[in-house]
């Protein structure tokens, strides 16, 4: 199943804008991650800390719907769904 | 009107906008940039959603301040020192409801609006708000 990655400040500037990842069926947020984390090193050091967890500062979205890291990490991702990963915002 | 756009905007058009019969106050805030040391700015956005946040704060402020209406405009891309970042602009019938609607929804859009800004400078450049 296709998943879209949307990115966006420091993490546009690592993972670029948008991407589609081939995952297979049953793959949650978590391991969308770290697959990311597995083939882009500069997001691991940027995203996760030195024992793997997601650092505070990683925010995310599912279908424009924000994820609870705490919580919704396991959620199951589904053929077209988007994820999007930005760091605290800072507009205005 | 709630806008993201790369284009400047004229404050002028807002307050002719948000004039109306039954509104005896407009209060406009206007966020420019700051010469912190730097040269520039870029601000990026995740358009759709922002607009959504910003349609949401505006509603809620409408409700919450008894505001008649409420322009919002943010812009994205490149912008040098002195450039216009954002613009709102909101009327009331009373100034006690328009300046406390104004400055709740430029608070709320600092805190929630999928929004980013990164300063630029003769030493480097960073992302405001974290590593």
């Amino acid at each position: 199943m296709m998943v879209k990655v949307k990115a966006f400040a420091s993490f546009r500037e690592i993972l670029g804008r948008e991407q589609e990842i081939d995952m297979r069926p049953g793959s949650t947020v978590s391991d969308l991650l770290l697959d990311l984390a597995r083939t882009n090193r500069r997001f691991k050091d940027a995203a996760f800390d030195d024992s793997g967890r997601l650092k505070d500062y990683v925010l995310l979205m599912k279908n424009t719907k924000r994820i609870d890291p705490l919580q919704d990490l396991t959620v199951e991702l589904t053929d077209g769904d988007e994820v999007a990963v930005f760091p605290p915002v800072a507009g205005g | 009107m709630i806008e993201i756009t790369e284009k400047d905007f004229s404050l002028d058009e807002m307050v002719r906008m948000a004039k109306r019969d039954d509104a005896g106050a407009i209060v406009t805030f206007l966020g420019t940039v700051r010469d912190d040391g730097i040269r520039s700015m870029e601000l990026e956005a995740y358009s759709d959603v922002a607009r959504m946040e910003l349609e949401s704060i505006a509603d809620e402020a409408k409700s919450r301040f008894n505001l008649k209406s409420v322009n919002i405009v943010h812009r994205v891309g490149r912008l040098d020192v002195g450039d216009n970042i954002v613009a709102i602009v909101v009327s009331a019938a009373h100034r006690d409801e328009a300046f406390m609607g104004c400055r709740h929804i430029i608070e709320e859009l600092k805190a929630k609006a999928l929004i980013w800004k990164k300063e630029i400078g003769s030493s480097g450049e960073h992302w405001v708000g974290h590593e």
